[in-house]
């Protein structure tokens, strides 16, 4: 399908480096394992007003692992607004928020193309319900804010291979950053929001093959792990002690409801210690 | 009574009345000020540039690159083609040992489409400039130049982007083949060549995006290291191996130079009224002026290459502007490489 208004590739279909098989399986015998505490994570580094002509921005880079070819997180976000709304519009007492997310096509180990997936308006999805629910809309009536991030870097292993099903936990990554910096790009902007939100993601996790323990971690890595059995996201106002958006996935077992409330527990903490890091930086940028 | 009197601070003026206002600040009333621009630089002074090479992990080269506030990041990934994908393919016999004169080298990019530049603005860079909508025109020229200046200046030797297979001789080991002949062994043969995908993202825009990316297409092309590739006749496809990665061999270093005229009367016709000629433009001085000079050389082998000489808009910049400006270029140069590294 070419894309008349962008240069495009040669005609035939181009493969991505596939490497030898040997390198790939003395990578797995070097696994690293996960160096932090179970609820530990990992150092962000938040900076508001990196585009000035817009409304409101940010910048949120998480660490990596320090293992090579594993990257960390690297999100920008801008937003425009309040502006008026076309005149075709319906009136509306209340603000209409509008998400874009995007990954960069260098972003992640297979080259995204320019047109947003599904997976990527799902994830815009879950960021317009997290932070609808902290923004006071009546407020700003007949008008829309546009919240753009683009993932320059997304959370991936270069190494795992796709059959592990990564994709999904790196999705859920993704979406607690774009959370917390959507949450300080509005601030920036001066839109006016009830709390911070601040986007925390626990996964229940198996380490040690068929006999090993399943146990809770937050912020988790895939390549860290064996597996990842289940993972949650959450959207958490930590003044007013509400959720705002919770997505949950993956396998548990059926007979202990506890996991899963204490799944959520764990998620809200991951969402505290990102908050703390957002109030600093906020903090930072008032003086 | 009197009227009250209305002053505006100068941030309201400028949004209110920006072209008397740029006027007013590049013509001062005493002869002891020097004109200046509304952002306080001179009309031939540049913004500094910032350059971050290898930030990006799933990019086989990347660069940031700040010019004031316009900010771009771009990474080029290598991925794999195989001659039989290429549709009427015919292999050339003969290559050129430095593809210097013929420009059978330059053939090879061209036809077979191996250096894919894309820029995109849609990213909230600026209020003007927000998703959801097709590239718009100044995205698509922006990618066009880029994409041409790619070809012409011939930064890329397409010899690094080849990867040859030689056929075992009998009872012999298959060899990772270089391209000189040998009579005992059998030739080796081009299967496959690497494709280049360049991809620019605006994180902020404020004027002048033509020299960011270009910049930054050049800090990443000489910061890339494509993995090692052989092609493994068994898979019938291209295997990889970590262990040496090389860079490419870019010929030459060149960068662009941009300016823009702003006329003392917005809608002069024939030249009439001063211009000015500013360089490194922001996005209020872009907006006021339609006329835009873009020049690109190359000083690093000692002596300065001109590239290409770009203008459009109006009808102020002739020869003698051209040939000053050239000389401005050269400072830009000098200022840009360094900040290479």
């Amino acid at each position: 399908m070419a894309d008349r208004r962008r240069v495009n590739g040669p005609v035939g279909a181009t493969i991505p480096p596939v490497f030898e098989d040997e390198e790939v399986q003395t990578q797995e015998t070097q696994r690293v394992t996960r160096s932090r505490a179970p609820n530990g994570i990992r150092k962000m580094y938040l900076k508001t007003g990196v585009t000035p002509s817009a409304s409101g921005s940010a910048y949120l880079e998480i660490e990596t692992s320090g293992k090579d070819g594993v990257s960390g997180l690297k999100l920008s976000c801008t937003v425009h607004g309040p502006r008026s709304l076309p005149r075709s519009s319906p009136f509306s007492p209340h603000i209409i928020l509008s998400t874009h997310v995007k990954f960069a096509p260098f972003a992640t180990k297979q080259r995204r193309g320019y047109l947003r997936d599904p997976s990527e308006r799902d994830l815009g999805t879950h960021l317009e319900a997290a932070l609808r629910g902290a923004i006071i809309a009546d407020r700003w009536p007949k008008s829309g804010v546009d919240i753009i991030i683009s993932i320059i870097e997304g959370d991936q292993d270069r190494e795992t291979s796709g059959a592990q099903g990564d994709d999904t936990w790196d999705m859920m990554n993704a979406l607690s950053g774009c959370i917390t910096v959507a949450s300080a790009a509005l601030a920036d902007a001066g839109i006016d929001c009830v709390d911070t939100v601040a986007g925390g993601v626990a996964a229940l996790v198996k380490d040690g093959g068929e006999t090993g323990t399943a146990r809770i971690v937050i912020d988790p890595i895939s390549s860290e792990h064996e597996s990842i059995e289940a993972a949650c996201c959450i959207a958490y106002l930590p003044t007013r002690d509400e959720i705002t958006n919770l997505w949950f996935k993956g396998d548990m077992p059926d007979h202990d409801m506890g996991i899963y409330s204490e799944l959520v527990q764990q998620g809200i903490q991951a969402s505290k210690l990102a908050n703390r890091v957002l109030v600093e930086s906020l903090g930072e940028t008032v003086k | 009574m009197e009227a009250p009197t209305l002053s505006f601070s100068r941030p309201l003026f400028a949004k209110l009345s920006p072209h008397p206002y740029l006027l007013r600040n590049l013509s001062p009333a005493s002869p002891a000020d020097s004109p200046c621009r509304t952002n306080g630089r001179a009309p031939h002074e540049a913004r500094p540039v910032h350059i971050h090479t290898g930030s990006l992990s799933h990019a086989h080269g990347s660069a940031l690159v700040r010019t004031g506030d316009t900010t771009v990041i771009c990474g080029v990934r290598g991925e794999a083609l195989p001659v039989t994908s290429i549709p009427q393919y015919r292999p050339k016999t003969v290559f050129d040992a430095d593809n210097s004169g013929t420009g059978i080298g330059r053939g090879e990019l061209k036809d077979y489409d191996l250096l894919v530049p894309n820029i995109e603005l849609a990213t909230g860079c600026a209020p003007q400039f927000l998703p959801g909508v097709p590239p718009t025109a100044l995205a698509q020229t922006l990618s066009t130049r880029v994409y041409s200046l790619l070809l012409a200046a011939r930064v890329v030797d397409p010899a690094n982007l080849r990867i040859w297979y030689t056929p075992p001789k009998e009872g012999g080991d298959a060899m990772d083949a270089d391209e000189e002949d040998e009579e005992e062994s059998t030739k080796p043969q081009l299967m496959a060549y690497w494709v280049l995908y360049i991809d620019l993202l605006f994180i902020s825009f404020d004027g002048n995006p033509f020299d960011a990316a270009w910049t930054a297409v050049m800090a990443a092309l000489r910061n890339i290291k494509l993995p090692q590739a052989r092609w493994d006749p068994d898979r019938e496809t291209v295997v990889c191996s970590r262990a040496n990665a090389a860079p490419l061999n870019i010929r030459g270093l060149p960068l662009a130079c941009s300016a823009a005229v702003f006329l003392e009367k917005e809608h002069a016709e024939g030249g009439e009224g001063r211009h000015w000629m500013l360089l490194d433009p922001d996005r209020l001085e872009e907006s006021l002026c339609r006329e835009v000079v873009t020049v690109v050389v190359d000083c690093s082998s000692g002596e300065t290459r001109l590239r290409s000489i770009e203008k459009q808009g109006g009808t102020v910049v002739g020869r003698e502007l051209v040939r000053g400006f050239a000389g401005v270029a050269e400072g830009r140069w000098k200022e840009v490489s360094k900040a290479m590294g």
